[in-house]
């Protein structure tokens, strides 16, 4: 689909700035209320998603061009975090909002309208296959020394696949080395591609670049057939959402994709991890957009709009709704509330309305200022919960925090939810 | 025409470079406003309005001051909104500026003692009210829903709403105000005038509220209300609503004992309006409206059925409507309104209840079963205390407007406007949605009651053009049939959408017989000498006699 097949839909939105808040209902306080980073900092009304779809309605009629200056900036500072799209839909069924700010993009990228910001970044990521201006030559150094299957040599039922941030970022390796220890440890047939696995395209996609994007998908998905692996496990929530969205959606490829939590959660309940320790910790847990509202399963539709009792617009057959409901939000809070010790406190924004971290959709690149507001935003609701740490579940949403915290002088604690595993065996 | 470079220069030391623009996608962002198709004169039956020439984000009540003085000193008009949902908050003209007040969002206080909140103007019901639920209060959300201005629907707007009966109109609730008037004086009224707090509208110092607030408001082109107190009422339940209920059914779980969703229904007109005069002589009811026949009264039961089950869509609306269970319920709650019992003690709810019992059993009413499932009692109790599902409004199909309303004593509930509203809506049915009677409206629209009356829904689709054409249709002919029995016209949105957006001369032609804003045009000359405030509907130049303008 492209920006014109939105334009009925454009026309529909009723700039009711629902977008802009989280669902009403669960408004707890004047501090909390709102939703969306992009307008609570920029102020103006085109940086929220009823304004971009005023925008692509502009575009479409040629009242504005790609080419206008201001106009990649308003795109493009938005982590695409899809809290606007939940609160959209509590009471509409025909909006797309989140898919109208994507195609948004692709049309200013297809156009050849980026921020100047990408250069280096794309550049980067042609010769070295990753997002993190790395050399792909460094991107298995996070598991040496571990006995693990070269899945571009052998076969496993299950890849591990551990995504960009993971192999780069050398403070978080502790976060996929004890993702192979538990595997290893509960008997799981598991390897990783090693320096041969592929940046997944998710973060692409959402910055606007679907070609490139293509490419990456195409290659991981050939690698882990080769493989023989029938499972995708992953400890990136960004991933996670490419393998289990985006590439049954743009490849119609879908795949068994389990994140680290959820298969760490069906081995809690088989009793193959057991916890020695108990944590005497306060924390409150942060759902990642993409594990969260973001990461609900594919389901293929095909179908039309019809209407009814005049002018009544139905889906036929029924569609299925992307409104959050079917996101990864238990996995990672049984796992946490099996350790011992732990106290979990609750964020007024979570699960499906949580507030971003500020590093998603390429904003951490392009605008650090904006992506460490965002996540400061976040450090205060987590402050007050009382929790003496912040715990999540994806290394994107966690190297926001720390580097925020850091430029705050901040001490709260963050960790993976893998963390805490750990320390509690 | 662009703004000179001096005076955006000027304009920019008010408020800073980062909150001034004139690019040209964000101006675009400002013009694009619901209802805009339905003005083609203006819109070229599309989505946006006359683009603002800049907008500007101030930061508080001097910035707004200076935009004002600066306004008056080049000439050049402004116009305000808050959360700016609707056509009236889109510039009614080119060559304006907007003021865009959602940096002005705080509340600066909540006086238990005293009951009332002051607030700046993008604050939202939602948040207004979850504080004060906190503190053991409550404040009137507008029917508009909990994402609209406390501010704006005080002072700048409408903003009654089904709560009235108990909480009163907020035109009512307003207490002391800080106005930048339109020559950029500000004025604080009421208490706040004297030194003396926010807690009184009438004094000891000066009384505006009738000036700043009109018969409707002035919608943005009247000064700027920075800051009002606003009353707030009782709430007995928890300090923080439990919220339940995957999305989009949100339910809350409130203590059964002081809490009650009722669904009133009765076999006749006569009857329904009998109840009403019941209710308002016993006194029960903190929230009173006939709210989800906004769906039409052949679709209300389905249509409630599908919004408060996480697993249905609109497509469920067909075999839904087929359901002998749910025909029996569609006849069981054709004349039906929601009324929301609170008990500031479980006693008293007990009492209300009593009372509900006999109002029904002297009118022939009955209670609609349905309301009494928990899920159902849970969804209902959230939908009215909050009103966070106020958009829902525009699911059918993505556009609503108000065609064949009426305001009276309750016996207008049995006079035929009913079935007039729906034989209208008939007429048309296949071009707008085919819904029934959608006479939607609160049962009191002051505190205690003794005025009532609903807004015809109409829904229409806003991207076809023929849907468009009928929705326009259906609400010219509601106003000649009410200008033929001799009353104002029907449709309050569209009415309003396009006495904003048209030409000044036009305007004048058709507020010739209103007198309310005559009053208040007479009120804008002296108040602002030199016509800065952006024109809207209350300020069209001044009719002659032969509705010429003058």
């Amino acid at each position: 689909m492209g920006l014109e097949d939105f334009k009925a839909m454009v026309h529909r939105c009723s700039r009711c700035s629902y977008c802009k808040w989280i669902p009403f209902a669960h408004v707890k306080s004047w501090r909390f209320a709102k939703g969306c980073p992009s307008i609570e900092y920029h102020s103006f009304q085109s940086y929220s998603a009823s304004g971009r779809l005023c925008i692509s309605l502009a575009l479409l009629e040629e009242r504005i061009s790609c080419f206008d200056e201001g106009l990649p900036d308003i795109v493009f500072k938005c982590m695409l975090d899809g809290c606007c799209d939940v609160a959209c839909k509590v009471c509409r069924y025909d909006l797309e909002p989140l898919e109208v700010m994507r195609n948004l993009r692709f049309r200013l990228i297809d156009n050849g309208c980026f921020p100047i910001q990408d250069i280096p970044l794309i550049d980067n990521l042609r010769k070295e296959d990753n997002m993190m201006m790395a050399r792909k030559a460094d991107r298995a150094n996070w598991a040496a020394g571990l006995s693990l299957k070269d899945l571009t040599t052998e076969k496993a039922d299950v890849v591990l696949h551990v995504g960009c941030r993971l192999s780069f970022d050398e403070e978080l390796w502790r976060i996929p080395q004890t993702a192979v220890t538990l595997l290893l440890d509960a008997g799981v047939d598991v390897g990783i591609l090693g320096r041969d696995e592929n940046c997944c395209g998710g973060r692409l996609y959402d910055m606007g670049y679907r070609g490139e994007f293509l490419k990456y998908a195409e290659n991981n998905i050939d690698a882990w057939r080769n493989a023989g692996a029938t499972t995708v496990v992953t400890t990136c929530s960004d991933c996670y959402h490419a393998f289990k969205r985006l590439y049954p959606e743009e490849l119609h490829a879908p795949m068994n994709v389990l994140h680290i939590t959820e298969f760490l959660e069906q081995l809690i309940a088989k009793g193959k991890i057991a916890f020695k320790k108990s944590l005497p910790l306060k924390i409150t847990y942060h759902d990642p957009c993409h594990l969260g509202r973001r990461g609900e399963p594919y389901i293929p539709w095909e179908g039309r709009q019809k209407k009814i009792r005049g002018q009544i617009l139905v889906y036929e057959p029924r569609k299925p709704r992307n409104n959050g409901a079917c996101g990864v939000y238990d996995a990672p809070r049984n796992v946490l509330r099996s350790i011992p010790g732990i106290q979990l406190f609750e964020m007024e924004r979570n699960r499906e309305f949580a507030w971003c971290c500020g590093a998603g959709a390429g904003v951490r690149e392009r605008y650090p200022e904006f992506s460490f507001w965002t996540a400061g935003e976040r450090i205060e609701e987590a402050y007050a919960t009382g929790a003496e740490a912040l715990v999540s579940a994806c290394p994107h949403c966690e190297r926001n925090f720390l580097d925020a915290l850091d430029q705050r002088g901040d001490s709260l604690k963050v960790f993976d939810v893998l963390d805490l595993v750990r320390e509690a065996r | 025409m662009p703004l000179e470079r001096e005076v955006y220069k000027e304009l920019e030391s008010v408020v800073g470079p980062e909150h001034i623009t004139e690019e040209p996608a964000t101006l675009f962002s400002y013009a694009y406003q619901w209802m805009a198709e339905l003005v083609p004169d203006v819109s070229g039956g599309g989505k946006f309005f006359d683009r603002p020439e800049a907008v500007l984000v101030p930061g508080g009540v001097e910035e707004v001051q200076a935009i004002v003085r600066l306004c008056n000193r080049y000439g050049l008009k402004f116009h305000v909104y808050s959360t700016g949902w609707g056509p009236w908050a889109a510039p009614p003209s080119g060559g304006q500026i907007l003021l865009d007040l959602r940096r002005m969002n705080r509340i600066l206080e909540i006086d238990e003692q005293n009951m009332f909140a002051v607030v700046e103007p993008y604050v939202v019901a939602a948040q207004l009210q979850a504080e004060a639920m906190k503190r053991g209060l409550n404040v009137h959300i507008s029917g508009a829903g909990a994402g609209t201005s406390v501010l704006a629907n005080a002072c700048c707007f409408q903003g009654g709403g089904p709560d009235c009966i108990y909480f009163d109109s907020p035109q009512n609730s307003i207490l002391s105000i800080e106005w930048v008037m339109p020559t950029g004086d500000i004025l604080r009224t009421g208490s706040l005038g004297s030194g003396l707090g926010w807690f009184c509208a009438e004094g000891p110092g000066p009384s505006t509220q009738g000036i700043i607030r009109g018969a409707l408001g002035g919608s943005g082109g009247w000064g700027v209300v920075t800051k009002i107190a606003i009353r707030l009422v009782h709430w007995p339940g928890p300090p923080v609503m439990p919220i339940e209920g995957t999305v989009p059914a949100y339910r809350t779980k409130l203590p059964a004992d002081q809490f009650r969703a009722t669904f009133p229904a009765f076999p006749s007109w006569q009857s329904f309006a009998d109840a009403i005069y019941h209710i308002y002589d016993s006194e029960i009811g903190y929230i009173a409206h006939r709210q989800y026949v906004m769906w039409g009264d052949e679709l209300q039961a389905a249509f409630l059925k599908i919004v408060s089950d996480p697993d249905r869509q609109l497509c469920d609306l067909e075999e839904l409507l087929h359901m002998p269970e749910i025909q029996k319920l569609t006849d069981e709650m054709r004349r039906c309104f929601q009324l929301i019992l609170v008990g500031m003690t479980p006693r008293d709810l007990e009492y209300q209840l009593k009372v509900l019992d006999r109002i029904l059993e002297q009118t022939g009413g009955w209670n609609v079963a349905l309301v009494n499932e928990p899920a159902m009692q849970q969804y209902v109790l959230l939908y009215m205390m909050r009103l966070c599902f106020k958009n829902l409004n525009f699911t059918a199909t993505g556009g609503f407007i108000d065609t064949y309303n009426s305001v009276a004593s309750p016996d207008i509930w049995a006079s035929g406007e009913i079935e007039a509203g729906k034989k209208l809506l008939k007429k048309y049915a296949g071009r707008i949605a085919d819904a029934g009677d959608q006479a939607m409206g609160p049962i009191a629209g002051q505190g205690g009651g003794g005025v009532t009356g609903w807004e015809d829904f109409l829904f229409y689709d806003p991207h076809d053009p023929d849907s468009v054409q009928a929705a326009i249709e259906v609400s010219d002919e509601g106003d000649r049939l009410k200008a033929q029995q001799g009353r104002p016209p029907g449709g309050m949105l569209l009415g309003l959408a396009r006495t904003t957006h048209t030409e000044e001369k036009v305007r004048a032609q058709k507020l010739v017989h209103a007198r309310e804003y005559q009053w208040q045009r007479k009120l804008k000359q002296i108040f602002d000498p030199n016509g800065i405030g952006s024109g809207n509907y209350l300020w069209a130049a001044e009719p002659s006699t032969n509705g010429e303008s003058t």
